[in-house]
């Protein structure tokens, strides 16, 4: 009894915490239910890269979320999905033709000159580009209107031009560069390394030795964007920074060069981008859709609350009490754990409620017919939930297989289905087994009047089990 | 009620095989019309949806519905005569369209000329899927794969669990759910023209995870009583263990089958087909449960002279109290 009286505590804390977590904590929904799209890109190999490498995927991925930032779109996401896909997500866009002609295509590094006579502009230029960008970044993450956003971001593109007209292209493209890697220079300073091919690194010697000692810089520019604006020390001027390797030095953090060195290397990436998958959904079909799965979600619970009620008397009423407490733990987890709500993942979960009670019902069944033997109320209860435990082990082991074949090899929606049905598998194990049986222990021990009343758990309870007479009905063989 | 499974199991086998057959011929002759068993939807054969729907709060916009032949038209002066074209909503003011897989420029052509000839339409009701044709084959073998996986790691688990022969029996019943599923659907894509898509793989692989719940259950009871009065006759212990059973079997199938109905009607266009087969599947886990894995296993126990087996070579986890 004390024991039961700790594990209802326990539940009541539990039920309150995740109530805390349904408020505090807001559901993540799926672009199929806020409306957005979703484009699949994958990378396509060519003759000079036949591979795609992790590696070389991670540098695609710069590349695409270095354009997706020039597009404006507030909490982008860009993920990789090996082998060679990625998977962008863009919030709130209902026409994605835009995205999907600036995502497509190769990637374009050049090296550019910077013209003589706009030594004094470029740094200005620079700075006001990067602050600009920094606003931009700072409007999207405060999820400012788009009017407010678009606004801006023609102000970047707008500098991003005046930026690329103070230099002059000098041939040496990322076809040249062959890599580009960090390297440390002594406490957290380090440099970026350049390494060329052979007709890369003389196009490079001549680049440099032009601006060598000048104070012009050179410009490297990923899709029309300046990257990096370094200048040549005049020891170059005479042969260039010659024999293909190169450093860029400028105070950069890990993060930096890192960030700065997987640019390059995905600019020197010649693998075009081909978009193989586009799901866009409008905002007032996702508003639609949530709508109509909280309509089936609300009837579906409430019918199984119903039946189990009138079919299986006080038990189904504890059997609907753990099943309430299954759906406020279920939502919650999915809202700790992070979990992208997706149209089929609301249909794993409304699932799910119907599959939470077939542990109850195992154990009800396994009560009624203990009691139909004979057994005294306690005795059925206790055994009830004794012997339906390796059925009740054996079919959500298998129902888990499924999810975890699902989860392993399927894509983005089915992936969200089989996450949310197991993690209600789960859930119900642990209501069904601890809150159900907890509920009715408490309800058996602390009411004597109940043992009285086995009619209240099953009909066709013969006398023996009862110490008053009761009317007996003729047994069915059930 | 008391069923006399192992009495009456040739009509059972017979009414089994008769579903299963039909189906079977539906797939051949879907797949001599369609060139594929099942009707196959966007996502594994690539191509694009667009989904639309005229804006209403541009004056006069909404004043007359959409004429499908001004819609051909428009298709075909862009070379896409082969697409399928449907006129939706009450008042016939949305339009699907379902294309070879469009190019960017292709669609937004498309979607300017429709302006163009029919109207304004509002870009927060506009759907676009495009699936690019390698991609829905990569989608179909995955999908397949996964549902191979999971009969074979079903088959693993329960071999382990149970014995061998149970684990056998347990995964002709779930081929059954799954044949049966895919016939009734195979129909419905020859008669009203239903696809199958990227969650009919996911309502088979959820149809195998919850139907073998049915037959485990039985299993169980049939493997518990085996080991406390192994001298009864693996007939008499089937039936009583089907029986004993029933009520769970229908109730747990039932407490499914409830939000899935809910699902159906009331869950919207995406959800409407795969609660159809989820509860298609359903249905036919907890039947053939009872009827075709419980009757096989005592009929393969009869046959191979394990009819009566004394003593359980499988121990149950723990014991009686």
């Amino acid at each position: 009894m004390g024991r039961q009286r700790s594990i209802l505590a326990l539940i009541l804390v539990l039920a309150i915490a995740a109530i805390v977590v349904l408020v505090k904590v807001p559901v993540r929904l799926g672009l199929d239910l806020q409306g957005g799209s979703q484009l699949t890109l994958q990378v396509q190999t060519t003759e000079t890269v036949t591979e795609i490498t992790p590696d070389k995927l991670d540098a695609v991925k710069r590349v695409v979320e270095n354009r997706i930032n020039g597009l404006g779109v507030s909490e982008s996401i860009v993920q990789t999905v090996l082998p060679d896909k990625l998977v962008v997500q863009l919030p709130g866009v209902s026409d994605p033709a835009q995205a999907e002609r600036v995502l497509g295509g190769t990637a374009q590094l050049d090296f550019r000159e910077q013209i003589p006579g706009t030594e004094a502009r470029l740094p200005i230029e620079f700075q006001v580009q990067k602050q600009k960008e920094d606003e931009l970044k700072a409007l999207q993450d405060s999820k400012a209107d788009k009017a407010q956003i678009d606004a801006k971001k023609a102000e970047v593109d707008s500098s991003a031009k005046v930026l690329a007209e103070l230099f002059k292209p000098s041939g040496l493209t990322g076809e040249g560069l062959r890599n580009a890697f960090p390297q440390p220079v002594g406490g957290d300073r380090w440099e970026v390394v350049l390494n060329f091919s052979d007709q890369g690194g003389e196009q490079f010697a001549q680049l440099t030795k032009n601006v060598a000692g000048t104070g012009r810089s050179l410009g490297i520019f990923l899709d029309n964007q300046l990257l990096s604006a370094p200048t040549v020390a005049a020891q170059y001027a005479e042969t260039g920074i010659s024999g293909g390797t190169a450093t860029i030095t400028g105070g950069f953090d890990t993060k930096e060069a890192s960030g700065l060195a997987i640019q390059l290397r995905g600019g020197a990436l010649p693998v075009p981008v081909e978009i193989v998958e586009n799901r866009t959904v409008g905002a007032t079909l996702g508003q639609d859709s949530i709508q109509s799965s909280i309509y089936a979600a609300v009837l579906g619970l409430a019918l199984v609350l119903v039946f189990m009620v009138v079919y299986y008397r006080l038990p189904g009423l504890i059997a609907d009490l753990a099943l309430l407490l299954y759906s406020l733990f279920t939502l919650a987890l999915f809202n700790m754990l992070g979990v992208t709500l997706t149209l089929p993942g609301i249909a794993g979960f409304i699932l799910s409620i119907g599959m939470a009670v077939d542990a109850n019902v195992l154990i009800f069944e396994r009560t009624r017919e203990e009691l139909q033997a004979g057994k005294t109320l306690y005795r059925s209860v206790e055994s009830g939930f004794y012997r339906a435990f390796s059925s009740i082990l054996d079919s959500n082991v298998t129902s888990l297989i499924s999810c975890l074949a699902l989860f392993v090899l399927g894509t983005g929606l089915v992936k969200g289905f089989a996450l949310t049905l197991a993690l209600g598998i789960g859930v119900s194990m642990f209501t069904a087994l601890t809150c159900s049986r907890t509920f009715l222990m408490l309800l058996v021990l602390s009411y004597p009047a109940l043992r009285q009343k086995p009619e209240l758990f099953s009909p066709n309870v013969p006398p023996s089990s009862k110490t008053q007479p009761n009317k007996i009905q003729p047994e069915k063989a059930s | 009620m008391k069923l006399q499974i192992i009495r009456q199991r040739s009509l059972w086998w017979t009414l089994s095989s008769a579903i299963i057959l039909s189906g079977i011929v539906a797939m051949i002759i879907s797949w001599s019309q369609l060139g594929a068993p099942l009707r196959p939807g966007l996502d594994f054969v690539g191509g694009t949806r667009l989904q639309i729907e005229l804006d209403c709060a541009v004056p006069s916009n909404c004043a007359k519905p959409i004429d499908p032949a001004l819609v051909r038209e428009v298709l075909a002066a862009q070379g896409l005569e082969g697409s399928t074209i449907q006129v939706l909503g009450d008042e016939k003011q949305a339009l699907s369209i379902r294309t070879s897989a469009l190019s960017v420029d292709q669609r937004t052509q498309l979607e300017k000329t429709l302006t163009e000839r029919i109207g304004a339409f509002d870009p927060q009701k506009t759907q676009i899927d495009t699936v690019g044709p390698t991609l829905g084959r990569q989608l179909f073998t995955s999908g397949l794969l996964a549902l191979l996986l999971s009969f074979v790691g079903i088959g693993l688990y329960l071999s382990f669990r149970f014995q061998l022969d149970y684990a056998v029996f347990a995964i002709v019943a779930l081929l059954h759910d799954v044949l049966v599923t895919v016939g009734i659907f195979s129909m419905l894509g020859l008669a009203l023209g239903i696809e199958v898509d990227n969650l009919f793989i996911v309502a088979l692989l959820t149809i195998v995870g919850f139907s073998v719940n049915d037959t485990v259950v039985i299993y169980d009871r049939i493997r518990e009583t085996v080991q406390t009065s192994g001298d009864r006759s693996i007939n008499d212990i089937v039936d009583a263990a089907v029986n004993q059973t029933l009520a769970r079997s229908i109730n747990t199938t039932l407490t499914v089958l409830l939000p899935l109905v809910a699902i159906f009607f009331l869950g919207g266009e995406t959800l409407k087909y795969f609660a159809l087969a989820l509860i298609i599947g359903f249905l036919m886990g907890a039947y053939s449960s009872i009827f075709i894995a419980s009757t096989l296993l005592a009929w393969w126990r009869v046959r191979s002279g394990q009819e009566i087996q004394d003593g359980g070579k499988d121990q149950l986890v723990g014991a009686e109290e």
